[in-house]
This record gives C-alpha cells, structure tokens and sequence, in this order.
C-alpha cells in the first residue's frame, strides 16, 4: 500500500507551485480589467478602458494615449511595438541561420579546437546580461558607432545564436549519419541533401531555436538598455520607463496582451514540436 | 571477360584516439564478377565494413585502386559513383512518404514526375510493397522498412548494390525469408551484389563465393562449400560453422589410410596421399563428419542439445583433449553420460599443413 499522506502532500506541492508561478500573471490580467484608476488593488469594476486607451480610444486612460498628463503616448508605444518586432525578426533571422550552420559543421566536421568552439559558443548564455550588456556597449563606442537599430541587432544576434545553436544541436545529435550518407549514395549533391534531408529532419529543431529567439529578442530589457539608440526604444524599454514613474492600470493591459502572445508563440512551438518527424 | 569490380592494394588505416594507427584495409585484393553475390564476412572490426563503404565512396583509400566496370572510381565521390547502399540502420528519410524515400535516386537525378510514379510502384511491385507508397515509413514494420530501403537502392538500377548487414535488426523467421528472397532478386535482376555480414550461416545460404576478412586483410576467397570443406588456416575453418581441430602427429600408414594420435591419444583416420609417420598437423573433422559407430573414438556424451533436424553432442574423448562437436541424425537412446564410440570416414578429414 502506498501512503495517502504521501499523494495528499505531493498535490498540495503540485498545487501550491503552480499557483506561486501563475497567480502572478492572473493577478495581472485581473486587473488590467480593473476601472479603478488610482488603486488596482481595490476592485471598482470591469472596464476594457485601459485596453482601449493603449490604443488612444478611450478618454478615460491615465497615461498612454494620454497627452496631456504623461509623455508616453500611443504612438509611442506602436513605434516601441515596432521596434521590437523589428530587431526580433531580424535578429531571429540572423541567428537561426548562423545557429543552425553552426550546429551542423560542429556535428558533421572535425577539426582542430572543435571542442574550444563548442565551449567559446556556451559562453554568450552563461555570462551575466549586466556584463555582456555594459562589454557591447563599449565595444561600439571603441568602434566608434553610432548606438541604433544596427546596434541592438548585432548585440542581440550575439547571444541568441547560442541559444538557436543549442536547440538545433540537440536535434543534430539525435539525427543518424547515415540519413545523409544515404541520400549522397542515391545521387545527391551535398547542397541537395543539405535541402532535401538534412534541413527537413532539422525542422523542429531550426524552428523550435528560432520561437525560443523571438521570444527572447522580444523579451530583452538588460542587454538592449544599454545599447539602444535614443530614437530605437524597444517594448521592454519603454514598459520599463513607465514604470518608473508609477504602475499605471495601462501596464497591466500592455503585460496581458503579452501574456497572450507569449501563449500564441508557446502553443505553437509545442504545435510544431509534436508533429513527430520520424 | 573483365570482372565488374576490381579492388587492387586497397589500403586504409585509421588513427587511433591514441596516437596510433589501426590498418582497416592491409592492401586487400578483389574481383567480383557481374551478377555475382558476394559475401564479405569476419569478425567485427576486420574490415569488411570499411570495404564496403570504400566501394560506395563514404571511405577514400589511403592507396589502391577501384574500378567498376572498367571506370575508375577511387576518387569520386559516393553521389558519383553508380553503385547504391543498402545500409544497416536503413536510412529511410521519415519526413517523406514511401513512395519519395523510394523515388528518391530519380527525384535527384532530375527525371519527371511522371516516369518517376510509373518506376517507383513497378520498384516497390518488385520487393511486394504494392501500393504502400503513401505511407510514412514511421507507419512501417521492421521487416517492410527493410524492403523499402531495398527498394530505394535499386530503384536506379546499378550495377552493383552494397548491403551492409541489412538483416542484422530483423527475427530469425524474416531473416530466413528475407535471405530467400534477395537471393531471388539478386537473380531476378541481374546485377551484382557485394553483402556484408558477421553471420556465417547467412554467408553460406546466400552467396556465390564468401570473402572471409580478418584484420584488414582477406584469408580466403571461396565459395561457401570451399570455405566450409577446404578451409586454408585455423581462423577460417573455426570461424565458418562449429569445428573440431585436431592438432595430431602421423603415427603410421595402413595402406590408403593414415593414423594420426593427437598429444592426449585421441585418434584420427586421414587419407595417406603421401604422409609420412612423424609428420605434425591439424585435422578438422565438422560435427556432421561423425557417426556412432561400434568402434572408433571412446567418450562420454557431456552435453546433448535437441535441435529438431539434428542432435547436437558434445562428447569428451575417453583420452582427454577438449570436447568433440557431433551432430548425428538419428540419436534416439543417446543422451548425457551415454558412452558411445564415433567413428568418421577418412576422407572427410580436412588436413592444414600449417601445425
């Protein structure tokens, strides 16, 4: 016989760490539908004011879309939304591509300090965002360039190319040799069995490392901090700059629409991972 | 007429982690003729592997020479190189159906769609995957993936197909049929087919001549009766089927036979053809070689294992020396501890001169 106490207590642990990760995130959604402006943790009643204030449709809104009171603004906001989704496509981009080849010459080639590499590419993950941070930073003042668009790009592809590296590794790993000996034995040129078999058996790897960098790009405040150009604040910047004067009820809208997206992008990696290949 | 394949000097040596050097290929010699089914077989690690897969380019030669048909192929690559795998794992790419995998050599190659479909359902016809084209080979058994991979590789009709172990994964009733029905096919299509094994008893049901490989260099080639009757040393005479070696010093000759005694006094009959009284060597007798008789070899059965077709014996000579293998047709009454006497005919005395 097994315990009872012993099950009790495991669904009371179960239950207690779900609920210490997610009541964070209910606590928010709850009250980005709050309507009281002033103290979100006193329920007053529901209002979508705060989601449509984002967007400069409400008269109600005490901070975006608001001109008059703060200087955020709704296009302030869009242009911050734009900025991350364009250093996250970009960079997702870059580092996949660099992140897979990568993967796949350590795997499939042996050469001198291979192991060196493999160590060198770990790196950009373990290091401290502070630190890689403040070292980008003065590495494109020493170079003299001009903080920007370019410069948050090149930063971010720096560490997530470590990340797309890892993910597609492991897939790389799994993959038997003899799936592209065989292909070059039926006729195939290195480059038609790099696109006909090994790219097709890589896929939920490839696009598992390039969700995982997206979300990570979209999610960066430390590292982008420091090397963003004055014009080029990205969405965590500029949340980050709201909050410091004050968590207004407009936050907890923006933060819930993340969480959606967040769970969009999630659901479809899961998605994507489960179609079995093989 | 030329032969298709010829192998001259092939030599390979790998390094080991070490620092040192393994020879996979020492300098090895071989010919294989059009639709011949040729067997590499040995230990692992003899380089039967490493032979293979310089024959099919995944293995460039450190020196010697490979010309199929009279075109050299040493240094090409394996996509240049008109000979197709049939590998052991398989390799049947999950991502694309049946009908793709099989498809594929043409696919590459360029040719329509249309002349594809129409060859890839007569391929898999040939190896009875009728109409399982649109499956994935995930949706597959041990046995029907195997045919797939079959399929694939002669799809472009080589004229020559390599197999490395490719019935290694299967049960012993498939393999069995499978031996049966690539002997079929080897015919059927008339091309040549070079198969990998370390199984001596598939070498023997399929091949036309066995090629037996140990460290890197070949010990004989033959066919499988050669091999079996007429083995050239102790290694490939132990390793092709169970053997008992008699390591025996002529005592004297009666007329056309000789009699041997070996050091514990066990005693062997062999032809006389010109031995002398004193001379050294081994004779190999096959446990089938051997009868109960009312006179012969004394001993004591030790072990006695029901094989359906045969009894398999092991019986320890009254003399002393290691255990006699005997496998007798009809054993009834015979059993463990049964005393008994085995007698064997001359003439099925196989004699190595090297002891």
């Amino acid at each position: 016989m097994r315990n009872p106490w012993g099950w009790v207590a495991l669904t009371a642990f179960s239950l207690l760490f779900f609920t210490f990760i997610y009541a964070p995130l209910f606590v928010i959604i709850g009250y980005s539908f709050n309507s009281n402006p002033v103290n979100m943790m006193i329920w007053e009643g529901f209002t979508f004011d705060w989601y449509t204030g984002l967007f400069g449709l409400s008269d109600r809104a005490t901070g975006v879309g608001n001109r008059a009171a703060y200087i955020e603004s709704t296009d302030q906001m869009l242009a911050a939304l734009r900025t991350s989704l364009t250093v996250a496509l970009f960079t997702t981009t870059i580092s996949t591509v660099i992140g897979t080849a990568t993967a796949i010459a350590l795997a499939r080639y042996r050469f001198r300090g291979r192991g060196a590499y493999n160590g060198f590419l770990m790196m950009p993950m373990m290091m401290p965002d502070i630190v890689l941070g403040i070292g980008l930073l003065i590495f494109f003042v020493t170079l003299g360039m001009q903080l920007s668009l370019l410069t948050i790009i090149i930063g971010h592809c720096t560490f997530l190319t470590s990340y797309v590296f890892i993910i597609v590794q492991a897939r790389m790993a799994g993959l038997d040799p003899a799936l592209e000996e065989a292909s070059a034995d039926l006729g195939a040129s290195e480059w038609t069995t790099l696109r006909k078999v090994l790219l097709p058996q890589l896929a939920p790897g490839i696009m598992g490392g390039a969700l995982l960098a997206f979300v990570i790009s979209m999610d960066d405040l430390v590292i982008t901090y420091f090397i963003s150009g004055v014009g080029d604040t990205t969405l965590p910047v500029f949340i980050f700059g709201m909050i410091r004067r004050g968590v207004k009820p407009e936050i907890n809208a923006i933060a819930t629409l993340i969480i959606l997206a967040s769970v969009i992008i999630a659901a479809l990696g899961l998605w994507l991972r489960s179609r079995k290949i093989d | 007429m030329a032969p298709l394949l010829e192998i001259r000097a092939a030599r390979r040596d790998f390094a080991t982690p070490e620092g040192g050097k393994i020879c996979a290929l020492d300098g090895v010699d071989l010919d294989v003729g059009a639709n011949e089914f040729v067997t590499l077989l040995g230990p692992s690690g003899c380089g039967k592997t490493t032979l293979l897969r310089a024959i099919s380019g995944f293995e460039m030669l450190d020196s010697g020479t490979i010309q199929l048909g009279g075109a050299d192929l040493t240094a090409l690559p394996p996509f240049r190189r008109p000979v197709n795998t049939v590998f052991q794992s398989y390799a049947l790419f999950g991502h694309i159906t049946v009908a793709r995998n099989v498809g594929y050599a043409l696919e590459v190659a360029g040719v329509a769609k249309a002349q594809r479909d129409v060859e890839v359902a007569e391929t898999l016809e040939k190896v009875g995957l009728a109409g399982m084209g649109t499956r994935r080979p995930s949706q597959l058994s041990g046995g029907q993936r195997q045919r797939v991979a079959l399929a694939r590789a002669i799809i472009a009709k080589p004229k020559l197909l390599l197999l490395d172990e490719p019935l290694s994964a299967l049960d012993r009733n498939l393999r069995q049929q499978m031996q049966i029905e690539l002997k079929n096919l080897q015919h059927r299509l008339g091309i040549a087919f070079i198969f990998v094994t370390h199984d001596q008893e598939e070498a023997l049901t399929m091949s036309d001549r066995i090629v037996v490989m140990r460290a890197g260099a070949i010990e004989q080639i033959g066919t499988p009766r050669d091999i079996y009757r007429h083995p050239r040393n102790r290694f490939v005479a132990e390793f092709i089927g169970e053997t008992n070696l008699f390591a025996v010093t002529v005592d004297r000759l009666e007329g056309d036979t000789a009699l041997a005694r070996t050091a514990e006094g066990v005693e062997v009959l062999l032809p006389a053809d010109g031995r002398k009284a004193g001379e050294r060597l081994t004779a190999i007798l096959r446990p089938a070689d051997f009868t109960i008789a009312a006179q012969g070899i004394p001993g004591t059965v030790t072990r006695a294992v029901y094989l359906g077709s045969d009894l398999h014996l092991s019986v320890a000579p009254e003399a002393g020396g290691p255990d006699i293998s005997v496998a007798i047709r009809d054993g009834l009454g015979v059993g463990e501890g049964t005393r008994l006497h085995l007698a064997h005919d001359p003439a099925r005395v196989h004699v190595l001169e090297d002891a």
